[in-house]
């Protein structure tokens, strides 16, 4: 197999690529878009591109049940902050009526 | 199917990214979550697979877009300033760390070294049994953060506790 082939195929390689274009895309997310809602989803990409990273070397470079055991711990994580963080956007509608976080910067005054 | 899958994640984030209307770019993120569960089956790990479907697209993304449909902000609002500077700045920064991920990994002699996969796919036993002898520690502190959580989101969105 040529390494072109084996890449399409899906080795090591490739799922970092996906890992990390993943990754890029969640930052974007989080850096372009102005909505706290959806800077939010952003977090959650990047959180799920170190996922895909994590269980590709557990895969390819042994360790499987230390790799799934931690992303265990990772989404137990993720799903805290998902609570807390949807909390302070709610908290920060009421308060201010707004979702927008350029307009969410008046501890700047 | 690694091509399917790679593309219906990158498709779906890049939708989620684009998108105006936020609910349509949640339903995009599920899209997205899905094919990573995909990614995860051909990585021979189906537990991951099935909690990132119950997890992910099942739990966080619905929460998400309960919180949207409360707030009824379902579009991005008028910028209040332009700030094109910030914008063109991290437009810039990301892709430049779009390309250098793209070099690296092409380049990376140690991706590129022979790999010797698992042959035998995950199963919960094998997860269950190193979870509760190996990391049985850490496994109460997760419980305790997600008790710790949902009170935080209690008192946080409760008007006067």
């Amino acid at each position: 197999m040529t390494p072109t082939q084996a890449f399409l195929s899906g080795n090591l390689q490739a799922y970092i690529l996906v890992a990390l274009l993943l990754f890029v895309i969640g930052l974007a997310t989080v850096l372009i878009r102005r909505s706290l809602l959806i800077q939010f989803m952003g977090v959650e990409l990047m959180l799920n591109a170190a996922n895909v990273a994590l269980l590709a070397f557990a895969r390819f470079r042994g360790g499987d049940v230390q790799g799934t055991v931690f992303y265990l711990f990772i989404i137990a994580v993720a799903a805290c902050e998902a609570a807390v963080g949807l909390a302070i956007v709610v908290a920060l509608y009421r308060h201010k009526q707004t979702t927008d976080s350029d307009r969410a910067d008046s501890l700047r005054q | 199917m690694f091509l399917i899958f790679a593309l219906i994640t990158l498709v779906g984030a890049l939708l989620m990214f684009r998108l105006k209307n936020l609910i349509t770019a949640g339903l995009s993120l599920v899209l997205c979550f899905i094919g990573i569960a995909g990614l995860f089956v051909l990585l021979g790990n189906p537990v991951a697979a099935a909690l990132q479907i119950i997890v992910y697209s099942g739990a966080i993304v619905v929460l998400v877009l309960f919180v949207i449909m409360l707030l009824a902000s379902h579009e991005e609002e008028n910028p209040e300033k332009p700030r094109s500077i910030q914008r063109w700045g991290s437009a810039v920064t990301v892709s430049a760390l779009g390309v250098g991920a793209i070099w690296i990994v092409k380049n990376s002699k140690i991706l590129a070294s022979p790999t010797t996969p698992n042959v035998d796919p995950m199963t919960l036993n094998r997860l269950g049994a190193s979870l509760f002898r190996d990391h049985l520690v850490g496994f109460e502190i997760a419980g305790l953060l997600l008790l710790a959580a949902m009170i935080a989101a209690v008192s946080l969105v409760k008007r006067e506790l």
